[in-house]
């Protein structure tokens, strides 16, 4: 096209010549006549239809060199949208991959949990018995398909050692149910939980490749369970089983067979259905609680039961929804507060280039050309940020699922891949459109403003700052809310009195192989041995066994009563936690000894059984009363009366958060069992006498394994692990947040003040104190922090309700932490003001006077 | 040279080029000192609208660029008529000459 143009220039030229002009005269005639070459050439360019395209050409090499021009400005944008956009990128990696990603099961949106609920208590999600399971099973139409899950707890004796893994029994059609067809094998059949069948046994991927490296022909051949043989019928592929309530890694599977003995354990089955296609969660609800109503009216045991059903990816996903939402709430936060950063640096490049702009439309640029280019700039940023960003995630998403919980869910279906990426990626376009139009539109009026006042001499109206300024100070403020609300909450929780002392103690599983140890008198006497054997070992101060340790999930609870009162309905009794302890486990984990003295080892089977309760369950019983003495009617082994022999300070069994629950102990060595939990008190490092522990299990029963080995002080800080992952994630949002509204304000009140120089050197010449215009700054700034404080305040305390379940000892509307962090803020503000406004006052005012910058 | 005229009649140098177009491949400059000789210096083409025109045909294919090469052997672009160029002339001398017909009925009706 110049080309063209100029040619024709000097066929013009020539022509003139041609016509007597001298060359000179001929050439500027024809430059007159033709015009402005540029605006011609734009005219050209406009009645082409490529013309947006070339557009976009030009204003992206034009946004490029201004972005090199101004490299600090690019750095800090850039990675301050890539802070924003990696941050919510791996936040929402990790939420896509708990929470949304689909089971990996056919039809796992039909997929159902079936719970008993016991009314009286209000608990929602209890455990099923076998009659009515198997009663739902046969009558509810709403499914086509209902299974039975339970953990299994066994001992493998293959090749070396023995180890101790926990499987589960599922009853026949579990994997049909779920859609995972067995890679190798078959699945169980009806035949195979039939009372008396034959014991097969079902290995998952990943302990058939970890115990028999992948052989293909271990089906069909005999693997020692519990020391009997089981017959291998299949191999699953690598799909994870669906884990909630207390099912774990489930490497192997058997049948369930349902017997006259389990029917009359009670409630211990877990259920999971199939809705049929065109069934609702709401007709299957209906139909199960009008099953449940039913048979809560036909047997005794069912007084007082009724039905829930939960969908499966919800229980799997089970108290972790809400911190993540939380999270991902919080990460969107700091994400808009990235983006006003963003915006509010690209205005302060936009007003240092104002004059340039004004040029620019002075020559004849439009409006609309003047967006698209600031536009363009604000993309061509916004791709490298967002790029940089999306590189970050990676990174930031192992980051993230090293620092998770160890209870959270499906942690392995957490990955960067297209959904998340696209997701991510339509995050930063979005951000980017936002910023850029924001940045545009202000710019633009700023341009128009240079070009009406001719430079920056007159003082000029706010143009935008001041809502960006609000606008930070409120994310900031909400987000650090959020953050103060999990730190109070996390060290409330710390603070919490376990009712125990973690230091020093050592805590390991012991579970003796049926085979050898098949009486109550050959587990008692091992377990005495045991601790002889352990309390001789040199820096053990203390040892004894329990028969399920604090902090290790559910244990068993049953209804008591005072055989004294009149009897109450077995709905209305109080439900105690049960745990079978010896002597000296009271003194051993530090627990306080109100009342009475623990168990008489001596006691080994005439006369009533002793009991040692908790201070709760003796204010339950007997308030105001000495229980010491006193009987104790147990619903336990068909029902027994113990004698009360002590009182001792509550325990939490369950974590700090829940409060403990009354709780009454039971003599070890009176009620023996094949499992128990060793707790050793040790001196200096209690990990280091963990090695003779296992000599002395292994002396004593040759192979025998202790598992799941760890120290208490790793409980409580394990239990506490989901609040630390939400405390430190929201702290280290907040931390930045305030960084970036601190950075923010500075940004858009240097480029204020810096529009105000002349003003402000007026002042001063005419006599203004320094403090007085200080004093003009702050207030103004101050003003727009008030009204960020009063935004951020509200819209911090609707978030804060959304946490409310997350909290411990702490209200989502507590008073002291809206004020702190309101305080923080404004001091944040009042500093950022500061800065440049000292900066201001410092400067000559003839210097500013004289100086045109 | 001719002083310029008031602006030609709104699409009618669309109809000139390409009738000037019709007679052989010409470039730019070429273009305009066609139309001038042609009308007698009564029409003048002013280059701030006829890039303009020639790229906007060029765009809505009536005509083509092509390379070719000056007198004095400079590398120069030409244009020429496409297919499409011939029948949008066609059509646009029936427009003009029904819309001159119409005008004159007008004129001399007064």
């Amino acid at each position: 096209m110049d080309a063209e143009m100029r040619y024709h220039l000097e066929c013009e030229a020539a022509e003139y010549v041609r016509q007597g002009s001298a060359p000179d005269e001929a050439r500027r005639r024809a430059a007159r006549e033709f015009g402005g070459l540029e605006a011609l050439k734009e005219d050209a360019r406009d009645a082409r239809g490529g013309r947006p395209l070339e557009d976009l050409v030009l204003d992206l090499r034009y946004a490029a060199r201004v972005l090199r021009h101004n490299p600090w400005f690019t750095i800090a944008a850039v990675l301050t949208f890539a802070l924003g956009i990696g941050a919510a990128s791996a936040i929402f990696s990790v939420v896509y991959g708990v929470l949304v990603r689909p089971l990996p099961y056919a039809h796992a949106d039909r997929l159902v949990v079936l719970w008993e609920r016991h009314l009286p208590r209000s608990k929602d999600q209890n455990v099923v018995s076998v009659d009515n399971f198997e009663a739902w099973r046969d009558s509810a139409r709403a499914f086509d398909g209902m299974v039975a899950v339970v953990p299994r707890p066994v001992t493998l004796i293959e090749g070396g050692a023995p180890e101790r893994v926990t499987g589960a029994e599922i009853s026949p059609g579990y994997f049909d149910l779920l859609g995972v067809a067995p890679a190798r094998g078959r699945e169980f059949t009806s035949a195979d939980a039939a009372p008396g069948a034959a014991d097969v046994v079902i290995l998952s991927d990943g302990y058939w490749r970890r115990r028999f490296g992948g052989d293909p022909s271990v089906v069909g051949r005999a693997l020692s369970v519990g020391g009997r043989p089981h017959t291998i019928v299949g191999i699953m592929p690598n799909v994870e089983p669906p884990r909630f309530g207390w099912l774990g890694e489930q490497p192997l599977w058997f049948p369930f067979v349902a017997t006259n003995e389990n029917r009359a354990w009670g409630r211990f089955l877990l259920v999971i259905a199939r809705l049929r296609p065109e069934a609702t969660l709401g007709q299957a609800r209906a139909e199960m609680l009008a099953i449940a109503d039913r048979r809560s009216r036909e047997a005794a045991a069912n007084e007082g039961w009724s039905a829930t059903v939960t969908p499966l990816a919800r229980q799997i996903t089970g108290d972790v929804r809400t911190s993540l939402i939380v999270l991902l709430g919080a990460v969107s936060l700091l994400l808009l507060m990235a983006v006003t950063n963003v915006a509010t640096l690209m205005l302060s490049l936009t007003r240092r280039r104002a004059r340039e702009l004004a040029m620019r439309r002075a020559i004849g640029a439009t409006d609309s050309r003047l967006f698209r280019q600031l536009f363009t700039q604000s993309a061509l940023l916004g791709a490298i940020g967002g790029a940089v960003g999306l590189l970050t995630a990676a990174p930031g998403v192992r980051l993230l699922v090293m620092l998770l919980p160890p209870d959270v869910p499906r942690v392995d279906s957490i990955r960067l891949d297209t959904p998340v990426l696209l997701a991510a990626s339509g995050i930063a376009v979005l951000a980017t459109i936002a910023f850029g139009t924001v940045a545009a539109i202000r710019g633009r009026s700023s341009a128009a403003l240079a070009a009406s006042s001719q430079g920056e001499g007159r003082i000029s109206p706010r143009t935008g700052g001041g809502t960006l300024v609000a606008v930070e100070i409120a994310l900031g403020l909400a987000l650090s809310l959020m953050a103060m609300l999990m730190a109070r909450s996390f060290i409330a929780l710390r603070a919490v009195d376990l009712g125990f002392s973690s230091e020093g103690v050592v805590v390991a599983r012991v579970g003796l192989p049926g085979d050898r140890y098949r009486s109550g008198a050959s587990q008692r006497a091992f377990f005495t041995a045991l601790l002889e054997r352990v309390r001789a070992l040199p820096g053990v101060e203390s040892a004894s066994v329990i028969s399920a340790r604090p902090l290790g999930g559910l244990g068993p609870a049953t209804s008591v009563s005072d055989p004294r009162e009149p009897a109450v309905p077995a709905s209305q009794a109080p439900v105690v936690d049960v745990r079978f302890a010896e002597a000296a486990y009271f003194r051993t984990l530090g627990i306080r000894s109100s009342r009475g003295t623990t168990f008489d080892e001596r006691d080994d089977g005439d006369g009533p059984p002793q009991a040692v309760i908790s201070e709760s369950m003796a204010r339950t019983l007997w308030p105001d009363q000495d229980p010491v003495g006193r009987e104790l009617h147990i619903v336990i082994n068909g029902g027994i009366t113990a004698t009360i022999v002590g009182v001792v300070g509550d325990v939490h069994l369950m974590d700090a958060r829940t409060s403990s629950r009354p709780a009454v102990y039971l003599s070890a060595s009176r009620f023996p069992s094949e499992q128990r939990d060793l707790v050793v008190r040790a001196g200096g490092t209690p990990e280091a006498i963990v090695p003779s522990l296992r000599a002395a299990a292994a002396a004593l029963s040759p192979g025998l394994p202790l598992y799941q080995v760890t120290t208490l002080p790793h409980l409580v800080s394990t239990s506490l692990a989901a609040d630390r992952f939400a405390t430190i994630l929201l702290g280290a949002f907040a931390l930045v947040a305030v960084a970036l509204a601190a950075v923010g304000i500075v940004g858009v009140f240097s480029a204020d003040v810096a529009h105000r120089r002349k003003e402000i050197g007026v002042r001063l010449a005419l006599g203004a104190r320094s403090s007085g215009i200080v004093f003009i700054l702050l207030r103004q700034s101050l003003a727009r922090a008030v009204v960020g404080v009063i935004a951020g305040a509200a819209m911090a305390l609707l978030l804060a309700r959304s946490m409310g379940s997350m909290l411990f000892g702490v209200r989502a509307t507590d008073p002291i932490s809206l004020v702190t962090v309101a305080a923080v803020l404004l001091g944040v503000a009042v500093c950022a003001t500061l800065v440049p406004a000292i900066h201001a006052i410092r400067q000559s005012p003839l210097t500013v006077l004289r100086g045109d910058s | 040279m001719p002083v310029s005229k008031a602006d030609l009649l709104q699409g009618t140098l669309d109809l000139l080029i390409l009738k000037t177009l019709a007679l052989g491949p010409l470039h730019g400059w070429a273009v305009s000192k066609r139309i001038q000789q042609m009308s007698k210096d009564i029409l003048t083409v002013n280059q701030g609208s006829l890039y303009p025109a020639l790229y906007r045909l060029e765009d809505r294919g009536w005509i083509a660029g092509a390379e070719g090469e000056s007198a004095e052997g400079r590398r120069i672009k030409l244009y020429k008529l496409t297919a499409a160029g011939w029948r949008q002339l066609a059509d646009e001398l029936d427009t003009w000459k029904s819309f001159s017909a119409g005008i004159n009925r007008v004129i001399k009706a007064v």
